[in-house]
């Protein structure tokens, strides 16, 4: 397989020996949080230089690749089965027309030299791989989704002579080539990872050693944030940045596996129940939040004639940091789908004549409808009743919507008639019109809130259907995610009646709406939509004001009463920005927990490995206290 | 412990969505009346502590959303509620026919003995008026349950509704602690607090009331 054909003279050429498809990127230093978990071909590449390396390519670059004529790319792309192997040579050349997608795509792949690598490690049935280029770091990590990592193992071996340490067999230590210390003593800056975001760098660091005790840990991390954030800004004067945070890992590393205590579950009756829980969470990385969209840059990911060509992109700036107001109102219309991101201005001009069109028919369904008709309609009756007694109470204290009379308020009414009309199943219900009025109150426009509405509205129309499963399955979810992040907490509520997570309803069902001011409700919204950094983010959110709020809970023992009161008086109290950035360190917790479970995986979108082997069943997480479970409420949802 | 307050009772609304209830709290709690209040979604409680017959007694009145597909959430804030208004609004027909829904939904999830209350809201929108006086009464007498018609607008009945359901429900309370403990022992009656002070006097307010 690893045929060696000779490699033309070409400048940045080179040649496959191995390939593995299926490969999960599971952590890397320097990594946008949203390459992680992006699947991809993991290589052992020959560069024209007869130097070798590991590589990592994620799946879309292929595809990309496979567009630019390379016959043998696209071969490799659609075969979509575990492994496969390069036939004889491919060529890649990154000269000639190199569009702008392309090269940002080819700034993602992952490459590891040979002559660098240190080490390298198999773990979780073989399935994980993580390699190292310095000591007490483990830069990257795999995860191979198909198969497992031994074929890769025993190509690699071919380029590499290794050993395995003595005290873990697991552990390859590479011996040759060993071309030593110039190449390990680069630093993190030379080695160009300091370009992407610097938190991801912090974060990475720290979510490759597992977890230590945890005020150690923290003080480390502390130490860690410094030497990151300051330490690469050119201090001359400085010890080298890897070396010291090599070393910091280092001492650190060791201690931990010992540390780590395991999930014990004993049998009990028919169910399992979870002893000790111990999620073993890596401690949580400080996620300072970026600046908003701003126009120019917007202008700037589209291209002469008005398409979105960077969606990713515009995605991962609103995640970070939000939409700067003069843009809001424009982009707002493609996170909900009601513009897509790939239409040229002039597609764009059509889809909305179209779309008013549509409204205005749909308007004119209930408008043309007469009294007597309206006599017979019970069901229309009711919800027309419904609507106007909302509207009358929605957002009043807000200038756009104060006073009598004010004809935003027959607006936001006309709209969600309309929307009756379009979703007559569906109908009206209580907190729409919560969800509205943000909308109008940005866009001015009738015709656009409404679509921008039912973008919002299919998002999450099950949070308001008849029987109500969405809000119950997300409750559920929402307690699943904090037992694992905060036990503590959790174990708190469900002792006090309130393992329902019942006093959380009202964030769930219109996305933390009653909790924020306008200014800030729209900064969240705007940023959930992104669907990054991972599914199900609002419930996050969700777990960071919690846990925020956790010494308060268990200080004082609040009980039932006080816990909703206390969730409740929240409201108008909370800094999205800092919250914001807790969910994000939240979600980097999780997904580099060694014990994730399934459930949670699932929750999340990430895909699923099922660890634990016979005793890690449904059961026990579908019931975090078994002992208390039906007392505590959890089968009435 | 510096308890302040004799009694605890804890009170719920509930009701149709728009008859009333958050104002109807509002107006208890606060005295005040806000004709652009916000929707209740999920769940919310106000208190206020009132004074009857010499006891303090703290009220923790639960608010509910009204509309149907919430009810899950809110019947699960019926246990361990001591007394229930059920409110409708005088000026909706609908509002006034689904008291019976709410009624059978209180049988099924509410303690047997929890007091109850049927209030029909909005009486200052005489205009407006879609249910009578009358069929009000004719159903409370059905139920046998006690009726007041209310205005939370312009204050009227409010605090008589609240002292009146507070009042049953202590009547209620001293009498199972007479039956089942006559010496005047401390015994299970959960929200109770002073126990030694219980037995005082029967229950004659009763005829002052001048309600239904
Ligand atoms: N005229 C009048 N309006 C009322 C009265 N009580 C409530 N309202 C209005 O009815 C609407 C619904 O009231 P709300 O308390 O929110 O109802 P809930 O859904 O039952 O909590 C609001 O616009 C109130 O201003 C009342 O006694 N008289
Ligand atoms: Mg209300």
């Amino acid at each position: 397989m690893s045929g060696s054909s000779s490699v033309e003279d070409l400048p940045d050429q080179c040649k496959d020996l191995f390939t593995q498809d299926g490969v999960l990127l599971k952590a890397c230093l320097g990594r946008p949080i949203t390459d992680l978990n992006s699947i991809g071909m993991l290589c052992i590449v020959e560069n024209h230089d007869n130097s070798k390396s590991i590589e990592w390519r994620p799946n879309d670059l292929i595809t990309i690749d496979s567009d630019t004529q390379d016959q043998e790319w696209a071969v490799v792309n659609t075969i979509g089965i575990s492994m496969s192997y390069a036939k004889g040579r491919r060529q890649r050349t990154f000269s000639g027309n190199i569009t702008a997608d392309y090269a940002t795509a080819r700034a993602r792949i992952i490459r590891i030299p040979l002559e660098e690598l240190k080490t390298f490690r198999v773990t979780r049935n073989n399935q994980q791989m993580q390699f190292s280029t310095k000591p007490g770091v483990w830069q990257t990590t795999f995860y191979f989704q198909h198969g497992n990592a031994e074929i890769f193992v025993a190509s690699l071996k071919n380029h590499v002579k290794t050993a395995k340490t003595r005290h873990d067999r697991n552990t390859y230590v590479v011996v040759e080539p060993n071309t030593e210390s110039q190449v390990l003593n680069k630093s993190f800056a030379e080695l160009d990872i300091f370009t992407e975001n610097t938190t991801d760098v912090v974060w990475n660091l720290v979510s490759n050693f597992k977890q230590r005790p945890y005020e150690t840990t923290m003080e480390a991390f502390s130490k860690l944030t410094d030497i990151v954030y300051y330490g690469n800004e050119g201090a001359s004067g400085k010890r080298d940045v890897s070396e010291e945070v090599a070393d910091l890992l280092t001492k650190s590393m060791n201690e931990i596996d010992e540390a780590t205590t395991v999930t014990t579950l004993t049998r009990q009756s028919d169910e399992y129940e979870v002893v000790t829980v111990n999620p073993m969470l890596p401690p949580r990385p400080v996620i300072p939040r970026g600046t908003p969209l701003s126009t120019e840059k917007w202008e700037g990911l589209q291209d002469t004639e008005g398409r979105v060509t960077e969606v990713d992109g515009v995605r991962q700036l609103i995640f970070r940091g939000g939409i700067a107001r003069s843009i809001r109102h424009l982009v707002w219309k493609y996170l909900l789908d009601y513009y897509p991101w790939h239409m040229t201005h002039a597609q764009l001009k059509t889809l909305h004549k179209k779309r008013t069109e549509e409204y205005f028919t749909m308007k004119l369904q209930w408008r043309s409808m007469t009294e007597a008709q309206e006599s017979r309609f019970a069901e229309y009756r009711e919800r027309k009743n419904l609507v106007e007694k909302d509207v009358n109470r929605t957002d009043r204290t807000h200038p756009y919507y104060a006073g009598e009379n004010n004809p935003n308020l027959l607006v936001l009414q006309d709209i969600l008639m309309t929307y009756v009309m379009y979703n007559f199943d569906l109908g009206y219900v209580q907190g729409m019109s919560d969800i509205l009025a943000p909308l109008l109150l940005l866009m001015g426009n009738e015709v656009d809130s409404f679509w921008c509405f039912v973008g919002f509205m299919d998002k999450i129309a099950s949070n308001f259907e008849m029987d109500q499963a969405g809000m119950k399955h997300q409750l559920l979810q929402l307690q699943q995610l904090l037992m694992f992040v905060s036990p503590e907490l959790a174990n708190h509520l469900v002792q006090k009646d309130s393992g329902n997570m019942f006093f959380s309803f009202r964030w769930l069902l219109v996305w933390f709406k009653r909790e924020f001011s306008h200014r800030d409700i729209m900064r969240l919204w705007e940023v959930l939509w992104t669907g990054l950094p991972c599914a199900n983010f609002h419930l996050l959110i969700g777990v960071a004001i919690l846990d925020a709020e956790k010494d308060v809970f268990i200080s004082k023992d609040y009980g039932f009463t006080e816990i909703l009161k206390h969730v409740n008086d929240l409201s108008m109290c909370l800094d999205v920005d800092k919250i914001l950035s807790n969910a994000e360190g939240i979600y980097h917790q999780l997904v580099s927990s060694p014990n994730l479970p399934d459930q949670i995986r699932v929750t999340l979108g990430l895909p699923t490995i099922n660890i634990s082997t016979s005793t890690h069943s449904e059961a026990d997480n579908n019931k975090p206290s078994t002992s208390r479970g039906t007392e505590n409420g959890y089968p009435r949802i | 412990m510096a308890k302040t307050y004799d009694y605890l009772f804890k009170l719920l609304l509930i009701g149709d969505s728009g008859v009333g209830k958050t104002s109807i709290l509002f107006r208890f709690s606060e005295d005040a009346f806000n004709i652009s209040f916000i929707s209740t979604i999920g769940i919310d409680f106000k208190i206020r502590t009132i004074d009857l017959d010499g006891k303090k007694v703290k009220l923790q009145i639960w608010d509910t959303a009204g509309q149907e597909r919430f009810r899950t959430i809110t019947t699960a804030y019926y246990r361990g509620s001591m007394g229930i208004m059920l409110v409708y609004d005088v000026t909706n027909e609908k509002s006034f026919e689904n008291i019976k829904n709410w009624i059978r939904n209180i049988e099924e999830n509410a303690s047997a003995d929890v007091e109850k209350m049927i209030l029909g809201n909005k009486c200052d929108l005489e205009a407006k008026r879609q249910v009578s006086k009358e069929r009000g009464e004719q159903l409370a007498v059905e139920y046998q349950i006690k009726f007041i018609e209310t205005s939370a607008k312009d204050s009227l009945n409010v605090e008589s509704a609240f002292y009146t359901l507070a009042r049953d429900i202590k009547a209620k309370m001293e009498k199972k602690q007479e039956a089942s403990n006559p010496a005047g022992a401390r015994s299970g009656g959960g929200h109770q607090l002073r126990a030694n002070e219980q037995q005082r006097k029967p229950t004659s307010w009763l005829s002052r009331c001048s309600l239904l």
